[in-house]
């Protein structure tokens, strides 16, 4: 697959360089092949990007190691020539038309400059700032995704972020910490999401839609606001508006596969949970929990009028959606009266309904396409 | 992207990332170098996990201020705002540096001979009443170890007094040179 790729690129210079075609025609078919490259993830690049990740894990625990037979001087000038020989290997190996290969390189090299930074901070003993560290690892990684116009290194710069998010979250990062809420991320992922339109990483834009709605819950969680919860759940109502009315002017920008519904869905059903969560903590306010729950329902169903005939996967995350708010509904308003055994006969019924209402819906929606077909 | 463009860029990329690396070291080297060289003494904290991972946590005498050694204490506050602190150190006779005044923000008057500034981390919330004691870092308190090597260390420090030599740079920032057992050197610290 490599081989025909590079046997193309190396025949499109040839057409372009004989007059053949001009240079936006080349331009267009390199792109193409390119795109169509990228399409077929091979078993092969998998593994190397296993293999990638492993040897990066290795370098920073190696690190971490503090080993003392090998002077400190000598680990630096090995992690700098790790870094030099993956990039710079990466891109010759990938512009010979190896891209999974050079793509490999390229996360190990990245892996290689966050153990450098850690070495530092242990050479000479930097105590604290181990956010700022982990956030200049990740800038370092983006920058070089945009040099490189490097999907996997994309994704790693906001698997990064996120590693950031969630170790701020949990309080890891300082001794005594009064932690305050790292809203840094939402910048973050903003930036990144801007990156990944250059380096065309769908898989990042669907990573950070995901990541954004677990920090607006976490945040909603974290501070008891209920207007957050408000906030991610109107958004998402109107981000799945925008995409069901007018998909192809949305799918234009936002680029995500048309799958933006389905995290419209998630970030709407994440926003009404934690709705339902405050209204449920509160006694007394019976109202606003049922009015909130009638509203997911509602929502869930709309998502599934709407959207659920082009998508399976929305129609699967309408049925997750679906069972946890009967769960919810039925934690919240009858506990206290059922026992055990009233749990588990209601939660049959509920299971036995919903998988009497999936089978009937999946079977209308198969038919069609059956006869398409 | 071409080839040669493509593989220009991962030059740059990687002179980048080396150079910022190479940056920070030659950063620390210089404090290392030129720095006032002063002995703090380790507090031995309350006995808890000292060890983490693969460094110790250290706490000096200098790390709990006294609120009445702050000079500049604004009227109208309360408690400590995040921010830097200025906190002057002078030599005893047992060899070890200790506070003699501190500053919110920084010193009024540059330290005279035989004195050094030291400049830590004061988070919010610290109440100012004249007989508390405030919580201070300097980006010190930590010492790694060879891995295996911590365990013996902690429990020395518990039984001990402890000492670490730190390089102070002009503009208050410092480094640790070396951590002394007592009088004995443990670990002494090369430029790079």
């Amino acid at each position: 697959m490599a081989s025909y790729s590079s046997r193309v690129r190396g025949d499109i210079e040839r057409w372009a360089a004989s007059g053949l075609i001009d240079a936006s025609t080349a331009a267009t078919l390199r792109r193409d092949v390119e795109a169509s490259d990228r399409r077929s993830l091979s078993f092969g690049s998998v593994l190397a990007m296993m293999a990638a990740l492993l040897f990066g894990a290795a370098i920073l625990i190696f690190v971490a190691a503090n080993w003392e037979a090998i002077p400190r001087l000598a680990r630096v000038c090995a992690l700098f020539a790790v870094i030099f020989v993956g990039y710079v290997g990466g891109a010759v190996v990938k512009s010979r038309g190896h891209p999974a290969i050079g793509e490999a390189l390229w996360i190990v090299a990245a892996a290689a400059f966050g153990g450098g930074i850690a070495l530092v901070g242990q050479m000479y003993h930097l105590a604290g700032d181990e956010s700022s560290a982990v956030l200049t690892w990740c800038a370092g990684t983006a920058l070089a995704a945009a040099a490189l116009r490097s999907n996997p290194l994309t994704v790693a710069a906001a698997g990064i972020a996120d590693g950031w998010l969630v170790m701020s979250l949990v309080g890891g990062f300082r001794l005594f910490a009064e932690t305050a809420f790292p809203h840094l991320f939402v910048a973050v992922a903003v930036a990144l999401f801007v990156l990944s339109y250059w380096t065309r990483s769908v898989v990042t834009r669907h990573l950070i839609l995901l990541s954004l709605i677990a920090y607006a819950g976490l945040f909603a969680m974290d501070h008891d606001v209920l207007q957050v919860s408000f906030a991610l759940a109107a958004v998402s109502v109107a981000l799945f508006a925008a995409a069901v009315l007018a998909p192809e002017p949305v799918e234009g920008i936002a680029r995500l596969g048309g799958r933006l519904p389905l995290h419209a869905l998630i970030g709407f059903l994440t926003g009404m949970a934690m709705i339902q969560f405050t209204f449920a903590d509160e006694t007394g306010t019976g109202g606003g929990f049922a009015a909130a729950s009638a509203v997911a329902l509602a929502g869930i169903a709309a998502a599934v009028v709407l959207a659920g005939r082009e998508s399976r996967g929305l129609r699967w995350i309408a049925y997750l959606g679906f069972a946890f708010e009967l769960v919810v509904i039925y934690l919240v308003t009858m506990q206290s009266m059922l026992g055990t055994a009233g749990f588990f006969l209601t939660a049959a019924i509920i299971l036995a309904i919903l998988a009497f209402a999936i089978i009937r819906i999946e079977r209308r929606w198969a038919a069609p396409v059956a006869k398409g077909a | 992207m071409t080839g040669r463009k493509l593989i220009a860029s991962a030059v740059v990329l990687a002179l980048l990332q080396i150079g910022f690396l190479g940056w920070i070291i030659a950063g620390r080297a210089a404090i290392l170098r030129g720095g006032t060289e002063v002995l703090l003494k380790v507090e031995p904290v309350d006995p808890r996990d000292l060890l983490r991972g693969d460094y110790v946590f250290l706490s000096y005498e200098i790390s709990r201020l006294p609120a009445s050694l702050i000079a500049n204490i604004p009227a109208d506050r309360a408690s400590s705002a995040d921010g830097p602190v200025t906190v002057r150190l002078g030599k005893d006779a047992d060899g070890y540096w200790r506070a003699r005044t501190a500053w919110l923000g920084k010193a009024p008057t540059p330290a005279a001979g035989g004195e050094v500034d030291i400049v830590g981390h004061l988070s919010a919330g610290w109440t100012f009443a004249p007989d508390t004691t405030l919580s201070a870092d300097y980006g010190i308190e930590r010492f790694y170890l060879p891995e295996g090597e911590g365990l013996a260390i902690e429990q020395d420090m518990r039984v001990r007094p402890f000492g670490v030599r730190v390089a102070v740079a002009n503009d208050g920032r410092a480094q640790i040179k070396g951590l002394m057992d007592g009088d004995r050197m443990l670990f002494e610290e090369p430029l790079y």
